[in-house]
């Protein structure tokens, strides 16, 4: 039978220190592994490093059509800037939704510093005004940023992390400007 | 003959992204898993709910229009029945604190961020497969007990007893 119990304290910013106090239960969830095995159980289960190379030889196996994909869309960001920056909505979706997906994967499939920029852009495009767009530059050097990422992964990783950074030094520029501007 | 409980399990993967579902799917399959369904947001997650029966739930954050957050939070509120148990790995490239908290209050079990490494989701389908948290139910939160660590605290430690199902 549940037992039923004061209210935690980790009830989160949802509750309430009311007079009386709601009810709480604790519920054991049974093992996945333990169900569905049945008598082939073996605990705990650990992970097996044939099944893990496995999955990395799949990751492997999509690297080479990820990077073509990947150029495709490199190519599709610089399009998509001009159109974005005039205040095409279509266009600046299209190039959010672009750059969220490199975020995404191009770290998985060995661009890790495509995905830093990629999450760089997509982060000014979250919380940057309509107004901020007009001037592209930022979203220009971030696609310029992408784009030398993908031409040449080998950069040294000191020179990438300093491109960076003066991207979001820019970022935070363009944010003291509006703010001084109103 | 031994069987991995991969391939016995059904993972439903929500995400708005081809690649991301494809990447998913392809990495389940490689893991053994057989029976992927594929949705494309939170609500055509949630018509496939009762069609696929995923004993595993994977899920993207930010979709439109029914977000990861809000899929979660309908999941967690299907009170007596399984489907309201099932483990929920939010795979997201929103890694901000409020996003992590916020999925953790909804009841989500697990929270990988992207991009993603084969040896993190496979650690994270370890960790719900073998090792569930108890559940916890009260008026304002469902969904596995947020405390992971044993450590000491002031006051009543109420999670002696539990039910079982």
């Amino acid at each position: 039978m549940p037992e039923h119990r004061l209210p935690s304290r980790l009830g989160g910013q949802d509750s309430k220190d009311g007079d009386t106090p709601p009810d709480v239960r604790f519920i054991r969830v049974p093992s996945i592994a333990e169900r569905k095995l049945g008598r082939e159980y073996v605990a705990p289960m650990r992970l097996d490093p044939r099944v893990l190379d496995q999955m990395q030889q799949t990751i492997r196996g999509l690297e080479t059509k990820y990077a073509e994909a990947l150029k495709s869309q490199v190519a599709m960001l610089q399009i998509l800037v001009e159109p974005a920056c005039k205040g095409d909505s279509e266009a600046r979706g299209r190039l959010y939704s672009l750059a969220h997906d490199m975020r995404g994967l191009a770290g998985t499939f060995g661009h890790p510093m495509v995905s830093r920029f990629a999450d760089s852009l997509c982060g000014y495009l979250e919380n940057c005004e309509a107004e901020d767009l007009k001037d592209g530059t930022v979203i220009l050097f971030h696609v310029d940023a992408i784009r030398d990422a993908i031409e040449n992964p080998r950069t040294d990783a000191a020179v990438t992390l300093e491109t960076l950074e003066a991207l979001e030094r820019l970022i935070e520029a363009n944010r003291r400007d509006r703010r001084r501007l109103g | 003959m031994s069987h991995s409980v991969f391939e016995k399990l059904t993972v439903l993967v929500v995400d708005d992204s081809a690649y991301m579902r494809h990447l998913l799917m392809t990495l389940l399959q490689a893991l053994g898993v057989t029976r992927v369904y594929l949705a494309i947001d939170g609500e055509e997650a949630w018509e496939l709910l009762n069609t696929c029966q995923p004993d595993i739930v994977l899920t993207d954050a930010a979709m439109v229009p029914g977000d990861g957050f809000m899929f979660a939070k309908r999941l967690r509120s299907l009170r007596g029945h399984a489907l309201g148990f099932v483990p929920i790995i939010m795979v997201s490239g929103h890694t901000d604190l409020a996003s992590v908290e916020r999925a953790r209050d909804i009841g989500v079990t697990e929270f990988l961020s992207k991009p993603i490494s084969a040896r993190s989701l496979y650690e994270r389908l370890i960790q719900v497969l073998d090792r569930p948290r108890q559940f916890v139910e009260t008026p304002t939160y469902r969904g596995p007990d947020r405390r992971r660590r044993n450590t000491p605290f002031a006051g009543e430690d109420r999670r002696g007893g539990v039910a079982l199902i």
